[in-house]
């Protein structure tokens, strides 16, 4: 019985849909991989096999033996690195779900990610450290790159506020505009940081000794990953925005405009600046995104590719519709995600296979998370039928509990 | 159709000894109900006494533990609302399931349509849709868009939606919780040429005087009980209501000779734009309101009400004008501050602007009061201080759901939803009331004890500004009344000097009066 209360409960039910999406994705997977293998001549049976088992374990693969059999185990490196791109991915999810709690759709967080990058290297490479300690300039840089993020998000905001403009299409618009920004700032900066035999111009900020924090996170993890504070930070700030929708009078009142904007403003809760506000964090959130992973000092900036727009903004919806938009639960989808993408390397290095087959793992993966309400309704369905009686929804009661307090008279 | 079967039982429809329990409450107690064919056969209940329940059971949306369901006098299974249309049942709930953008016709033949090769077939549709709009006197627009046409006209759509599958069985879901008067009565003749068309059907409502008037029989439940069918032309008003509230009720308000005192609020020369068209919506308004004295304004749906007090609460800027409470110019004053300077507010849609829906009953209760010091510190907000509020208004205004203040509620009942929201914006103690049509859509007993509530704040010398378009709660509760037609206040009148009659030829517009503000 109380099993069955357990499973009754909201949260469960959605977290099972979470957890059904993911295995259906990862089955889709290896589908994928098993068909690629028998049709590809250079691949066959035993490749597929490996690659089948990277999708699932690819965390926790250690290389190959010199007769090519994959070994598997405990490897520090790959924890490292699957923390390391853990970090933007969670914060973009993060923006995403603070928008979506508050009655917004973010798909701007591409172009907050990239306005939060800019800023962030910007300040982090033309500060010279010679003159200002290197500590005092990565926070110059992270309250930047924050900053930078929050107008990016607030313009869409405004948008809607004032104009009455879907805040969609604002975000499209806003995303362009940044990716387009972008190019033309570092075209004309004037700051080169050629490095070695590459040919392009690359951006690091570690040319300026600028980095994350690592807060031992490197010593914890031995190795070669570039793991730094950076994930610390995001989880910190998972926690802070979970706070502030449930626990604070700010969360509060996002919330009720997002849900019911006329209803919040008969109570007298400023409408417009609450939205405004929503998209300014959720844009704080995406260009902190930004910040953290350019500004671990070795991660390579080439301004050349943002004629496209970051993925990281993208993905960061799927992590957040992943956890249901839970900040807490954002955590979560957004290392999940990222061991997919540590595995699809691995698949590239120890495998014939190309690393795109995580991409194609993810996409369905993100198509059933837009499902998840489905499959969580079918859930909810499945366990009626098991025993009709006990389990209504609570949404569908309307008549009053058994006991109330009007005195009976006789009838 | 089995000719036999349907000759021998006299009922169309038998629902017998149904026994719905959802978790912790028996929402339908071993409920019997039975339509006989061609009568208009009413379902009265309090709010929440278990009658969506058991329509719910009858359209296949829940299945009942115990009980059967008969037509013609053959047992029938209903697994789901697919199978209650097979057997001809049809419903008009009471918020319309219509598609804003389509056009009327579109609506009704959706999910009924004719196509040949994958395209439409309109032409037959629009000739059978035509025929029935004539024969039962519906009059609709087929070619309208569902969101341009009235509430009543969206009700006829629906309608024709039944006739158009050729449905028999007719619920009509508290159908007239959202019309007009006029609509109203518009809608009781069409149920009657139903009647005359051999149509059986099931009139589910709780108010007395439509039941009077257009039901054969009675059917009485409470708190998910059956109490009782009784023949309409054998019992009165007075015996329905202690039926479905178990008690005797006051179906008139009883009180005192007000004792008005100083005044609370002034309007001067008050005018605020229209949304609608170009004119003003309120034209001049000039009114006071003192303290101990229920002011009433009166009038006919669309009169202008509606700007007045988005214009008096913040909720929009008015043309031009001065509105003074206690004293102080607040026209200018923004919702939160305008409100805090002393004005409660009851508002008319309690859906749009009265509850965040998603949020539960506790969240609810503190909507005009979160940022209080007693239940925030430094921006956090005091769940423990919230809860034992809102517990406290649940109780003393007996607000009812199913899982207290954790109630998601948009999953609570209308009737309790608006005693939510009385006991959130009553237990603010402020000394200007506005109320606007606080009863809506309330049964007698919820009406009776929102009335009651009324007057008693008015003898703790509270300023009430009710705002309604029900002539019984205009006569019964108002110590004075302005009626309003077309934006302008056309005449003030004493509610123990005027009849019914006057005060309908003033809201209709056929009479007026010079008046000056009594200062």
């Amino acid at each position: 019985m109380k099993f069955r209360k357990f499973l009754n409960k909201n949260g469960t039910r959605s977290l099972l849909a979470t957890l059904i999406s993911i295995l259906i994705g990862l089955i889709a997977g290896a589908i994928t991989i098993l068909l690629v293998g028998i049709f590809d001549q250079k691949l066959g049976l035993r490749e597929a096999w490996k690659g089948i088992r990277l999708i699932f374990f690819g965390l926790f693969s250690d290389g190959v033996d010199k007769a090519g059999n994959l070994l598997f185990g405990f490897n520090t490196t790959n924890i490292g690195d699957m923390l390391f791109r853990a970090t933007p991915i969670i914060m973009t999810g993060l923006s995403v779900s603070l928008a979506y709690k508050t009655g917004l759709f973010n798909i701007g967080a591409s172009g907050q990610f990239l306005a939060g990058t800019t800023a962030a290297l910007f300040l982090a490479l033309k500060i010279p450290t010679t003159v200002v300690p290197a500590w005092i300039v990565w926070i110059i840089a992270f309250l930047g790159g924050m900053l930078a993020g929050a107008l990016w998000g607030a313009l869409p905001g405004l948008m809607k506020a004032f104009l009455n403009i879907n805040e969609v299409l604002a975000c499209i618009m806003t995303n362009w505009l940044a990716a387009n920004i972008v190019t033309w700032v570092f075209e004309g900066s004037g700051l080169q940081c050629t490095e070695g035999t590459k040919t392009q111009v690359i951006w690091k900020t570690a040319h300026n000794g600028v980095s994350n924090p690592k807060f031992g996170l490197d010593k914890l993890l031995p190795g070669s990953s570039q793991v730094d504070g950076g994930i610390i930070i995001a989880i910190i700030f998972a926690v802070l925005v979970y706070i502030l929708l449930t626990k604070t009078t700010l969360g509060y009142e996002l919330k009720a405009c997002g849900s019911n904007r006329h209803a919040a403003r008969y109570a007298g809760i400023r409408d417009k600046r609450s939205i405004v506000l929503s998209m300014a964090i959720a844009g704080a959130l995406a260009g902190l995104g930004g910040t953290l992973y350019y500004l671990s000092g070795t991660t390579e900036f080439h301004w050349q590719t943002y004629m496209a727009l970051p993925g990281e903004g993208f993905t960061g919806i799927a992590v957040a519709l992943l956890g249901a938009c839970n900040p807490i639960a954002n955590i979560f989808t957004g290392m999940f995600l990222s061991t997919l993408d540590v595995a699809g390397s691995k698949l590239s290095f120890f495998t014939e296979y190309n690393e795109y087959i995580t991409d194609v793992i993810i996409a369905v993966i993100v198509y059933l998370s837009a499902f998840s309400l489905f499959i969580k309704l079918k859930i909810t369905k499945w366990l009626k039928i098991k025993e009709p009686s006990k389990l209504g929804k609570p949404e569908e009661i309307k008549a009053p509990p058994a006991e109330n307090t009007r005195k009976e008279g006789e009838a | 159709m089995d000719e036999k079967t349907e000759k021998g039982s006299p009922y169309v429809i038998e629902m017998l000894h149904i026994t719905k329990e959802f978790p912790g409450i028996k929402a339908n107690d071993d409920i019997t109900l039975q339509l006989k064919r061609g009568e208009i056969h009413a379902l009265l209940g309090e709010n929440g006494a278990g009658k969506s329940t058991l329509m719910s059971v009858l359209f296949g949306l829940y299945q009942p533990e115990k009980g059967e369901i008969r037509k013609n006098g053959k047992v029938v299974k209903i697994k789901d609302p697919n199978d209650a249309t097979a057997l001809n049942i049809g419903m008009v709930h009471q918020h319309f399931k219509l598609i804003e953008v389509f056009s009327v016709l579109d609506n009704i033949i959706l999910g009924a349509e004719d196509t040949k090769l994958g395209f439409l077939q309109k032409k037959e549709a629009r000739r059978k849709v035509k025929a029935l709009s004539e024969r039962y006197g519906l009059a609709i627009d087929m070619d309208a868009k569902i969101e341009d046409i009235t509430v009543g006209m969206q009700q006829r759509v629906e309608i024709l939606k039944m006739l158009y599958r050729d449905n028999d069985i007719l619920i009509f879901d508290e159908p007239t919780a959202v019309l007009t008067p006029q609509e109203i009565v518009e809608l009781m003749q069409i149920m009657r040429n139903l009647k005359a068309e051999g149509k059986s059907i099931l009139f589910i409502s709780h108010k007395l005087n439509e039941i009077m008037e257009v039901s054969d029989r009675v059917t009485v439940l409470r708190k998910g009980k059956y109490i009782g069918t009784v023949e309409t032309k054998d019992t009165t008003k007075e015996e329905l209501s202690r039926m479905m509230v178990g008690r005797p009720v006051q179906l008139v308000v009883e009180k005192d000779e007000a004792k008005p005192t100083d005044t609370v609020l002034k309007i001067d020369s008050l005018t605020v734009a229209s949304k609608i068209h170009k004119n003003n919506a309120v034209k001049n308004v000039s009114l006071s309101v003192r303290k101990g004295e229920i002011v009433c304004i009166a009038g006919i749906d669309g009169n202008g009400q509606t700007e007045f007090v988005h214009a008096l609460t913040g909720l929009e800027k008015p043309v031009s004008g001065k509105i003074e409470l206690l004293g102080k110019d607040i026209t200018k004053f923004p919702i939160r501050k305008r409100s805090l300077a002393g004005m409660s507010h009851i508002p008319e849609d309690r859906h749009k602007h009265g509850l965040v829906l998603d949020f539960t009953l506790e969240q609810n209760m503190v909507l005009q009061r979160y940022f209080e010091p007693r239940f925030q510190k430094a921006g956090f907000i005091k769940f423990s201080e919230v809860r034992r509020y809102a517990e406290g208004l649940i109780e003393k205004f007996d607000v009812r759901s199913g899982e207290g203040p954790v109630t998601p509620a948009r999953s609570m009942s209308g009737g309790n939803q608006q005693k939510a929201i009385v006991a959130r914006e009553l237990d603010r103690d402020m000394p200007l009331i506005v109320a606007v049509q606080p009863t809506r859509g309330l049964d007698v007993g919820a009406i009776e004890f929102i009335h009651k509530q009324l007057v008693e704040e008015r003898d703790r010398g509270k300023a009430v500004l009710l705002i309604s378009l029900e002539l019984e709660e205009v006569m019964n509760l108002s110590d004075r009344i302005l009626v309003m037609y077309e934006g302008e206040i056309v005449g003030e009148l004493d509610p123990k000097k005027t009849t019914v009659e006057e005060l309908g030829l003033y809201m209709a517009g056929a009479k007026r009066q010079d008046r000056e503000v009594k200062e």
